[in-house]
């Protein structure tokens, strides 16, 4: 299997030598073009921010990819020069660059385990050199089985299970809580940077209304104007708070807002269900003792980190599980690979032995012409078509039972050298 | 009638209900999803069972045993049609020991006195008196199944609110809805089972009344018990509407309204009890 894999990722590569190495469209389509073009072999080029790879794939018949080549290329294409970034290549070939590309796949590679983008990327990776036609069989197979093998890890295993952004975590507690969100306020207490991404999570929930509280009414106001929100007073904050369903904190306030006290007058006002508290702020804006799970569900900013630490645990706990898929998967794609690659030489052991057999029996034909009869030509011809089958069955199974090996081909150089296949 | 059908018997779906749980939390601690068709599998073929078992065998639903055994066959109807349609949740996992504790008490209570009337076949065929006692009988058991759905919902609340309260990570472990869909759930299972309760205890009394029965008979543990459940439900209506009362208060009251249940199905039947549970 001429298969090579040249690339370089976070693990040793600086990011900022990793962004002048990134594909961004036409670049990746032209890039794709000339690696197809110069070195006449397949390609896919996968590009994210946490890593650059080039999959090459060549027909058996030629020798393999060079690595130093198409890493030279790599630095060419982009215009660095050789002094001005020195990126710490790796390359696989043959077998080895199949189970990188699964590992890759099944996110065991990932800065992050288990992070559920990866899968992706490569599918557009893989979509993209096809409409390239930079994609031939070899690279169409083994692509095509590593989604097999990302699906597997996916649903198999527990290498993806939760979410472990502070962010998405906050968005899963809410979810945990409410079903709809068409009926919902939000409210969001302060304009701390630290909330922007959840907030806008939670905006995509789409919420019935959004309220911003803040001190300072310029900053609410500007807050709201950024979310669709609507500002509301400071002095009104336990008004907005009896009416909120799920309030985001972020102050700066270096001591709580929001006592325990204080919240059980707002509790008292309140006529709604439960509320959710993200109270992302640090030092926190409400006082931990309010949470009970029913009521008020409160969730600050070291929980979450918390949530997120025993999420990558878990996570750890199915790596295992995950590269021993990624290693039956090895062995099924090559059992096929190695499969597939005996076709040719099937067809050829048969389409040779079926000339010479009519060759023989048109011989034969002709020298009892007029002897025999409709019935005992035909009696004949199935004879020697039973031979050759009989004669043909015996290599034809030992090389559909021949264990698959990498780039070892004994049995079938063998039948080459064995019946001229070549010639 | 096939011979086959008529040997089914209560250990034949209890059994499969019981391979079923085992599949659904054996999913529950190593997921996959071999083990969700599995257990959809064996609770098909224990619905099945014990579909053919109660239209088979002459069941008195005034009887404990014919009670608790329809009554589990509705919940496992209901537990077969959610695990199709929420194949994600642990959906079977609530459902199914219900199912199950209502099959193992009406076994326990299998000997208990009944009437010997075919509740179907009266409730068809409305002619007088046995028939408003087929309805009576009904009504109950069909608010019965509200109460259970209740319990359900209850008990997954509970374990949601445990969930969130010791701020497990969210993903992980079985799956369950949210607060506010289990809560309507509930809330649903509540308003449904209330006025068929207040109208099978109505059709109860009038017919008590006409029967013209001692004051002696509606000391029956089945009726005090009964009176007893009802009155459980006007409380949890009105913390609900009344004082606005929400989660753990109410689905703790649930509860207590299913022991009452439970309590008045398993309860014997007065001989001057005509129809029902």
């Amino acid at each position: 299997m001429m298969l090579l894999v040249v690339g370089c990722n976070f693990k040793n590569t600086p990011v900022e030598v990793r962004e002048r190495l990134a594909f961004t469209g036409p670049r990746l389509a032209q890039a794709l073009d000339e690696l197809s073009a110069r070195y006449g072999c397949e390609a896919v080029i996968l590009s994210t921010c946490n890593r650059v790879e080039i999959y090459l794939a060549r027909n058996e018949a030629l020798v393999a990819p060079d690595a130093e080549l198409i890493a030279e290329f790599l630095l060419e294409f982009h215009g660095i020069r050789q002094e001005e970034a020195r990126p710490e290549w790796y390359h696989h070939s043959g077998l080895a660059s199949v189970i990188h590309l699964f590992r890759v796949v099944a996110s065991l590679d990932s800065l992050v385990i288990g992070e559920g983008q990866i899968a992706g990327q490569v599918k557009q990776a893989y979509e993209t050199a096809q409409e390239r036609a930079a994609v031939g069989p070899t690279l169409h197979a083994l692509f095509q089985h590593a989604r097999i093998v990302a699906k597997r890890a996916r649903t198999e295993t527990g290498i993806s299970r939760g979410h472990v952004s502070v962010s998405s975590l906050a968005v899963d507690y809410v979810r945990q809580v409410f079903d709809h969100f068409g009926d919902k306020t939000v409210l969001v207490i302060g304009a701390g940077k630290m909330g922007e991404l959840t907030l806008r999570h939670l905006k995509d929930l789409q919420p019935r209304q959004i309220l911003v509280a803040n001190r300072s009414p310029e900053k609410a106001a500007e807050v709201a104007g950024g979310c669709g929100g609507r500002a509301v007073a400071w002095d009104q904050l336990d008004d907005a708070l009896a009416q909120a369903d799920i309030v985001l904190s972020t102050t700066g306030a270096p001591e709580p807002i929001v006592t325990r006290r204080r919240w059980n007058d707002v509790l008292a006002r309140r006529s709604g269900g439960t509320v959710v508290i993200l109270d992302i702020a640090v030092p926190r804006d409400f006082d931990p003792r309010i949470h009970d799970g029913d009521r008020t569900c409160l969730f600050n900013i070291d929980d979450l980190k918390k949530i997120r630490e025993q999420t990558l645990q878990e996570r750890g706990k199915h790596v295992a599980a995950a590269e021993a898929i990624v290693a039956q998967e090895q062995r099924r794609f090559l059992a096929k690979w190695t499969q597939r690659q005996h076709v040719p030489i099937i067809a050829k052991l048969t389409r040779d032995f079926e000339a010479r057999r009519q060759i023989i029996v048109q011989q034969l034909f002709r020298r009892l012409n007029g002897k025999l009869g409709d019935e005992d030509r035909s009696y004949i011809e199935g004879a020697f078509r039973l031979l050759q089958n009989q004669f043909l069955h015996g290599p034809i199974s030992a090389l559909a039972e021949e264990a698959p090996e990498e780039n070892r081909h004994t049995l079938r150089d063998a039948l080459r050298k064995l019946f001229r296949l070549e010639e | 009638m096939p011979e086959i059908v008529e040997r089914v018997t209560v250990f034949c779906f209890a059994a499969s209900y019981v391979l079923a749980l085992a599949m659904e939390v054996w999913h529950l601690l190593a997921p996959r999803p071999i083990q969700r068709y599995l257990a959809l599998g064996f609770g098909g073929a224990g619905l099945l069972a014990h579909s053919i078992y109660v239209l088979v065998q002459p069941l008195q639903l005034t009887a404990p045993f014919g009670a608790l055994v329809f009554l589990a066959w509705i919940l496992a109807v209901f537990y077969f049609y959610g695990s199709i349609h929420h194949g994600r949740l642990a959906w079977g996992v609530f459902v199914l020991p219900l199912v199950l504790g209502l099959i193992g008490l009406a076994e326990a209570l299998a000997d208990g006195p009944g009437d010997n009337q075919d509740f179907l076949a009266t409730l068809l065929s409305p002619r007088g008196e046995r028939f408003w006692g087929a309805l009576h009988g009904a009504l109950l058991l069909l608010a019965g199944v509200g109460i259970s759905v209740g319990f359900v919902a209850s008990v997954m609340y509970l374990v949601q609110v445990y969930r969130l309260r010791a701020k497990l990570p969210p993903g992980q472990g079985m799956r369950l809805w949210s607060l506010e869909r289990i809560e309507e759930m509930n809330r649903r299972a509540v308003l449904w089972a209330f006025p068929l309760l207040t109208a099978g205890l109505i059709v109860g009394i009038a017919l008590q009344i006409q029967n013209g029965v001692s004051m002696s008979d509606w000391n029956s543990p089945k009726i005090v018990s009964t009176i007893g459940l009802w009155l459980v439900f006007a409380i949890l209506l009105y913390l609900r509407y009344g004082v606005h009362a929400r989660g753990r208060q109410v689905a703790i009251l649930t509860l207590v309204a299913f022991a009452v249940l439970l309590l008045a199905l398993a309860s014997p039947v007065h001989p001057s009890h005509g129809g029902g549970p």
